[in-house]
């Protein structure tokens, strides 16, 4: 069995090529779903990179990436396919004022398919096998999940009307979940696994330095250092690795050279998002070690 | 490659296959497509340490989160001798400067071991006991939190045992129950209604639509099903043990049977059908009546050959699809077979069943009473049920199930 990658190492060599840092497990999941050809499901807190390791996959490799982002009511119309009707009306029309005679054979052939996210990977003449991303599948109703799994199971689509679409190349899919609810057992059982922990502050200063080239390696320690021990307070909404390299960009942008508690409270907005959670950062920034004598 | 491969000469498929039943025996449920991936997952990879084969172990086999302790320990001993210097994950879970891990044999033997204490009482299914104890502090064990919807003005009655609450306290937990059900389990009915994302075509809408366009139909009228909410069978015990409680689930009857379309029942020694006794707008009216039609009130109890005549009776029908809650402390005059029959029975037909046990509430409780531990592992979920919020906690976890 063959696939894009030739082992592990691999993987973390060129998702380091693409400014994407996996650590081991990480790059074993997304080493299997390539080789395998078995969909990844992703899951984690919010902003570890769970998005971004999809994209990443695509850089990686050089494949077209398609991203479909679930939500609430999304239907097969919006994910799979969906015949144009307004040009079928129009076709018959057409065919009226010609006087050809149109068969129901005629309307429904693939010049009236509006193609969808996954028609469209499942459709892809290759030769590179596109990446698809099913974004926050936990978002989209259980009917939806259920739609899934012909074409996760086999990379399959049926049409009626026209019959089965199997992928010449099958697509590596890639599904992510912020668990506000929990995903079908039938789903999961078609899927690999992987829960992305918060990576140790050495590994989330590399990130966000590979991510914010222009700060410096003072600054970035101290950043993530002080957003992991955010993270340990009790907050609403904890923040992630993104929080973190949207932090740092901002103060990069201030032109901060070394954080201080001024810096630390005018710039607080990238790291925590909801009133209380700011009350509790500003009222701990002491213990933290930003006393308002330093600032 | 330089290193050696692991399990060279090893059985691979065998490997896999009795590390999966290891998993299952330390209580993760492993779906059973899941060691033919490994299998293949390891012929893919090669693995040339413990820690490659760790994540491939791990991200073939586990599709919960909350598996992953279980899994490290299970990995740990079976590898343990090289894994923890290695793995990440046994680090992080483990605190600074942790004992050794436990001598491989002395593992083996104590991997099941170490799961069944999780999962007390004599091997049954008792995973609702955390949340139990949890009552006291208050606080939400784990998973979904279920958001109450507690008026305020019912606040400070939230913790009050039923027992000690007043009846015109009682009368206000009634009312509240009355507007408990804005959101309840649904199920889909063969009828249609009109909707954007809707996926069958209303016909007669989309041709009247088209009258504007002449009779040509350019935009089409969706149609989806229509839900329902599901219908609420309560079975409330009446009997001796249940004295103090039973004034207050009256009020919760007579609550559902208004407000839930719920068919509700008391039993102690016989089954009585409160539904149209308790359909009566004044409070007093309805429990008066409840009251005068109970005429074995304060018995003893037979639940199993209660639950069995209701299946029985025409009325057994009106559980089918429905959520069934019994309210009952649990002590049954019949024999503890008995019960798993009849409550296997209730649990095929129902949606979701729920037990109400006061005695829940109590630190420390365990399912010691016979017939209450054959019953429980048909029970979707049980709660002590015994004050406003436990009550609300409850009805609520219906909405987010």
């Amino acid at each position: 069995m063959t696939g894009p990658f030739a082992d592990v190492a691999d993987v973390q060599a060129r998702f380091d090529a693409v400014d994407y840092l996996a650590d081991e497990g990480l790059a074993t999941a997304l080493f299997l779903a390539a080789t395998l050809g078995q969909p990844l499901l992703l899951e984690g807190e919010p902003g570890v990179g769970k998005t971004a390791a999809g994209k990443a996959m695509a850089a990686a490799m050089g494949a077209p990436f398609v991203r479909l982002q679930c939500y609430e009511g999304l239907t097969a119309g919006e994910a799979l396919y969906e015949w144009n009707y307004q040009r079928q009306l129009l076709a018959i029309r057409l065919g009226e004022a010609h006087g050809t005679h149109l068969d129901e054979a005629d309307l429904f052939t693939e010049e009236f398919l509006l193609e969808r996210p996954i028609l469209q990977c499942v459709r892809h003449p290759g030769p590179v096998a596109p990446v698809l991303l099913i974004d926050e599948i936990d978002r989209a109703d259980d009917e939806f999940e259920a739609m899934l799994f012909e074409f996760l199971g086999e990379s399959a689509v049926t049409v009626p009307e026209l019959g089965t679409f199997t992928a010449a190349v099958a697509p590596i899919v890639i599904l992510t979940s912020n668990r506000s609810r929990e995903l079908h057992d039938a789903l999961k059982r078609r899927c690999l696994y992987h829960w992305i922990e918060y990576p140790t502050p050495s590994h989330a200063a590399d990130i966000v330095r590979r991510n914010v080239p222009s700060g410096s390696d003072a600054l970035i320690g101290a950043a993530t250092d002080f957003v992991g021990r955010v993270r340990d307070l009790d907050l609403d909404k904890a923040p992630g690795l993104a929080e973190a390299i949207d932090w740092v960009s901002a103060l990069v942008t201030l032109g901060t050279a070394d954080l201080v508690r001024a810096d630390v409270v005018r710039t607080l907005g990238a790291v925590v998002k909801t009133p209380d959670d700011l009350d509790t950062v500003r009222e701990a920034l002491d213990d933290l070690g930003y006393r308002e004598a330093a600032g | 490659m330089a290193e050696p491969m692991l399990l060279r000469g090893v059985d691979r498929a065998a490997f896999a296959v009795s590390f999966t039943e290891r998993l299952r025996r330390a209580g993760v449920a492993v779906a059973i497509n899941r060691a033919e991936t490994f299998t293949r997952a390891i012929d893919a990879c090669m693995p040339t340490n413990t820690s490659a084969l760790y994540w491939l172990a791990r991200t073939t086999l586990i599709d919960d989160h909350r598996d992953l302790p279980v899994f490290d320990k299970v990995f740990a001993a079976v590898f343990a001798d090289a894994v923890l210097p290695v793995d990440p994950n046994a680090r992080r879970s483990d605190p600074p400067g942790p004992p050794p891990p436990p001598a491989a044999d002395e593992a083996h033997a104590r991997v099941p071991a170490d799961s069944s204490e999780e999962i007390d009482g004599q091997g049954l299914p008792w995973t609702t006991l955390p949340t139990v104890r949890d009552e006291a502090d208050d606080a939400p064990a784990e998973g979904i939190v279920v958001p109450e919807r507690l008026p305020s003005h019912l606040d400070h009655l939230a913790d009050v045992p039923f027992e000690a609450l007043s009846e015109a306290d009682l009368a206000l937990v009634g009312r509240w129950l009355e507007h408990a059900f804005l959101r309840w389990p649904t199920r889909r009915t063969r009828r249609q209604r009109p909707s954007s994302t809707g996926q069958t075509l209303a016909l007669r809408r989309t041709l009247a639509a088209a009258r504007q366009s002449g009779y040509e139909a350019v935009r089409l009228v969706w149609n989806e099903p229509l839900v329902k909410p599901r219908r609420l069978v309560m079975l409330c015990d009446v009997s001796q043990s249940m004295q103090a409680h039973t004034n207050a689930y009256l009020h919760l009857l007579r609550a559902v049977t208004l407000h839930a379309d719920a068919e509700t029942f008391a039993f102690s020694t016989d089954l009585t059908r409160l539904t149209t006794a308790l359909r009566v707008k004044s409070a007093e009216a309805a429990i008066e009546q409840a009251n005068h039609l109970l005429d074995d009130r304060f018995g003893g109890t037979r639940i199993a050959a209660n639950i069995d005549a209701l299946l029985r009776s025409h009325h057994g029908t009106c559980v089918r699809g429905a959520v069934v809650v019994i309210a009952s402390d649990g002590w049954d005059s019949d024999a503890p077979e008995a019960m798993a029959k009849a409550m296997a029975r209730l649990h095929r037909r129902s949606h979701r069943v729920v037990w109400l046990n006061p005695r829940m509430a109590a630190a420390g409780y365990e399912p010691m009473v016979g017939s209450m531990a054959a019953a429980l592992p048909y029970c979707d979920e049980t709660y002590p049920g015994n004050t406003l919020r436990s009550l609300a906690e409850a009805f609520t976890s219906f909405v987010a199930a």
